[in-house]
């Protein structure tokens, strides 16, 4: 009898223990109910202070950013623009995650199945944007909206589908080798003209116990850059040869085979330092910054380097840049240059706070905050028209960057990893390792891309 | 007591929180796995059924047979290399005695007390060929030291002996607890009979560490088909898919390939590996005891 109760006091503990979270929750709701008269009489007062122009309803906005450095270049940046905000809009919290690319890109997609932030960092790029506008989780913008922001001509189009706005562009990013004009000046080397000339220097500067190009092969997308910064000399431009092949995958056009082997021959000339096709981003920039490399080979949202306190003096103030040079039997001149709009931001359609997500987007855009802010602080050029910005002091690097755009006679459009799909993306990116680094032909190389875009 | 637990009321609610565990952190995500893996799901939006072509595409794909062939190579490597080395060593601290016996125990340990994304980057900077300790050594030895260590020819051998270093530490304090476990009266009779130590070693430690051996490989095995995160942090795979390993392939093709239906593919393909080896393992291990 007693071994009876001991069992059905047993059942009972451990059924109650497991009810006890549903019960809680049964509390909760009560407790909810209760305090939802209390609430209801807050919004009434709450909308009758909005009547009278102040809004003093708490919003928290969650911002998911690419910029996790938020003292230096485009992160410092943002963050100054949303702590304006917050001190405009005292009832407006404003949360931010911030994870580097390839991580954004990998919580990004976790986001997308629930719960994704309010305003985000995105690519207006098909390797990119065509998945998630499909999946419907950008929030439509009106375009007429942005007609006095100054957008320039054509940046919004890659953030565009079925001639709707999804999105806003933030830079322009232009493709050049930053190089250290000290050490070029110390050691007597000449800036090429030509791109025979830069593989000649490689191993004139090797032999001073430099490294001629620090490169970031570790990511493989530095690499696709280059492979279509080199398709630009071969040809003149890449738009349409690229388009063509990605919509039908057919490699075949002959620019992409001597593209590629003048990727793998460069690679074998040593221009870019040993190991390059593991060395990730930061290595490959400190290899540069440490002024262990006389090139580096990255897009001009890098300019922020020339104020980067955390950079060497003597390197910091010699930084310049110049755009892949010609090739002495191709088509395209120093000045078709690797340029697009890539990096931007969008509301979420999911948004809670959709109203106040798309105030602070347009507060961002507006021409005196990211153009000008940026352009103050060195942050490479803006997807806006930045000439009332100048102010004369700006550094050597930027006017560089200046001339580069304004003396362009062409310009590439977005790279050649980032006009397909997300697969082809991730095929070329590791395969252009394999062969530049010669484990793999370019045949090989091509077919492996055809095969992606099928 | 053996009435309260015939009790069938009583049975069923002291398992049902396991199998409802198993159920919704097990079953149901293979299930959905599954599901997912006849699908083109990208991760967002609409997934179609597309039968079978997923696991058309695995048959040809030569990136998911690379990380299948890497992850038998370093299963290899855990049972040729690293476990003969953590007995050897373990038998060796059993022997030691004293300090040096729980000096040397932390001194091996130490690695896996330590984060993988701290041991990957640290042997990111050991392998690296402009100022990495091994080629440093090298040129202190009179070589030019200019060895890509995680190039495409030495790749697979420089992870996996990050990964048999790292994953040293349990092997080899798993085997001493089982060495401990021995009962010391049996080396003394041993000692007696006029046994050496490397007779005492095959005759009576290893015979009786089987157990411990059977547990410790299949356990090797296993953790070997699952390997990602050193991997991730350390190459991600590369040069191309050199170092791939196969969770770290189903990572990439479903959240950076977005193709989230043929990453569930891999996934299912995966499960049946691990089952099928485990199954094997059990049987062979069975099959010699008999």
């Amino acid at each position: 009898m007693k071994k009876k109760l001991l069992a059905s006091l047993l059942v009972v503990a451990m059924t109650a223990s497991m009810f006890a979270g549903c019960s809680s929750e049964n509390k909760k709701e009560v407790t909810e109910e209760a305090t939802e008269d209390v609430a209801t009489e807050e919004v009434v007062a709450e909308e009758a202070a909005t009547e009278e122009g102040v809004s003093t309803e708490p919003v928290t906005l969650k911002v998911f950013s690419n910029l996790p450095d938020r003292k230096n270049g485009q992160g410092l940046v943002e963050q100054l623009i949303i702590d304006e905000y917050m001190a405009e809009n005292q009832n407006v919290t404003i949360e931010v995650e911030a994870l580097d690319e390839e991580a954004y890109k990998t919580k990004f997609k976790a986001y997308a199945m629930d719960g994704m932030p309010d305003v985000v960092s995105i690519w207006g790029q098909p390797s990119f944007l065509n998945e998630v506008l499909d999946a419907g989780i950008l929030t439509q913008l009106n375009e007429e909206d942005y007609a006095d922001y100054g957008f320039i001509p054509g940046s919004l189009d890659g953030f565009k589908k079925d001639g709707k706005l999804y999105g806003l562009p933030r830079n322009t990013d232009v493709m050049a080798f930053f190089y250290n004009e000290k050490l070029f000046k110390d050691n007597g080397w000449e800036l090429p003209k030509t791109y025979e000339e830069l593989l000649a220097l490689a191993p004139v500067i090797t032999d001073a116990g430099f490294v001629p190009v620090a490169m970031d092969g570790g990511d493989g997308w530095p690499m696709a850059i280059y492979l279509t910064d080199l398709m630009i000399r071969i040809n003149g431009n890449s738009k349409d040869i690229i388009s063509n092949a990605v919509a039908t995958g057919d490699f075949s056009d002959p620019v992409f085979t001597k593209a590629t082997d003048l990727l793998v021959q460069t690679a074998d000339a040593n221009l870019f330092q040993t190991g390059y096709d593991t060395q990730d981003y930061g290595t490959a920039m400190n290899l540069f910054t440490n002024g262990q490399a006389a090139m580096f080979y990255m897009g001009a949202w890098e300019s922020s380097m020339a104020l980067n306190k955390d950079i060497p003096e003597e390197v910091r103030t010699n930084i310049r840049a110049f755009t892949m040079p010609a090739l002495a039997d191709g088509v395209g001149k120093q000045t078709d240059i690797a340029a697009w709009n890539g990096g931007g931001y969008a509301v979420s359609e999911a948004s809670e706070v959709k109203e106040e997500a798309i105030k602070f987007l347009n507060y961002m855009y507006q021409p005196d905050k990211l153009s000008k802010y940026g352009w103050e602080n060195g942050v490479g050029m803006s997807a806006q028209d930045q000439s009332p910005y100048m102010t004369g002091n700006e550094t050597e690097l930027q006017n560089v960057f200046t001339d580069i755009v304004n003396t362009a006679t062409s310009v590439s459009g977005t790279p050649l990893n980032d006009c397909g799909l997300s697969s082809f993306k991730a095929v070329i990116e590791s395969e252009i390792q394999s062969v530049s680094n010669g484990t793999e032909t370019t045949e090989e190389f091509l077919s492996a891309l055809e095969a992606s875009c099928k | 007591m053996k009435k309260l637990y015939s009790n069938k009321l009583i049975i069923f609610s002291l398992v049902l929180p396991g199998i409802l565990v198993f159920i919704f952190a097990i079953l149901a995500p293979i299930c959905l796995s599954t599901y997912y893996g006849f699908t083109d799901y990208s991760g967002m939006g609409k997934a179609t059924f597309v039968g079978m072509e997923n696991y058309k595409t695995l048959i040809s794909d030569e990136g998911f047979w690379m990380s299948m062939k890497n992850s038998l190579l370093l299963a290899v490597g855990f049972i040729v290399i690293q476990h003969p080395l953590a007995i050897m060593v373990a038998a060796i601290l059993d022997k030691l005695q004293g300090k040096a016996e729980g000096f040397f125990r932390c001194v091996y340990f130490i690695p896996n007390v330590i984060s993988v994304a701290i041991i990957a980057y640290l042997w990111k900077f050991i392998y690296n060929p402009d100022f990495g300790l091994f080629n440093n050594f090298l040129k202190a030895l009179g070589f030019e030291g200019k060895i890509n260590w995680l190039g495409a020819e030495f790749a697979i051998w420089s992870v996996l002996i990050v990964l048999i270093w790292h994953g040293f530490g349990w092997g080899m304090l798993i085997y001493y607890t089982g060495i401990k476990n021995i009962d010391p009266v049996l080396y003394e009779a041993a000692s007696i009979d006029g046994a050496n130590a490397s007779v005492t070693f095959f005759r009576i430690t290893l015979p009786l560490m089987k157990p411990v051996i059977q547990v410790n490989i299949t356990m090797a095995i296993i953790s070997a088909l699952k390997q990602m995160e050193t991997v991730y942090l350390l190459t991600n795979g590369g040069p191309g898919n050199r170092t791939q390993f196969a969770a770290n392939y189903l990572y990439q093709q479903a959240f950076k390939a977005f193709k989230y239906g043929y990453g569930n593919a891999i996934g299912v393909i995966f499960i049946i590996i691990c089952l099928v080896v485990t199954i094997f393992l059990n049987r062979a291990f069975q099959t010699k005891e008999i």
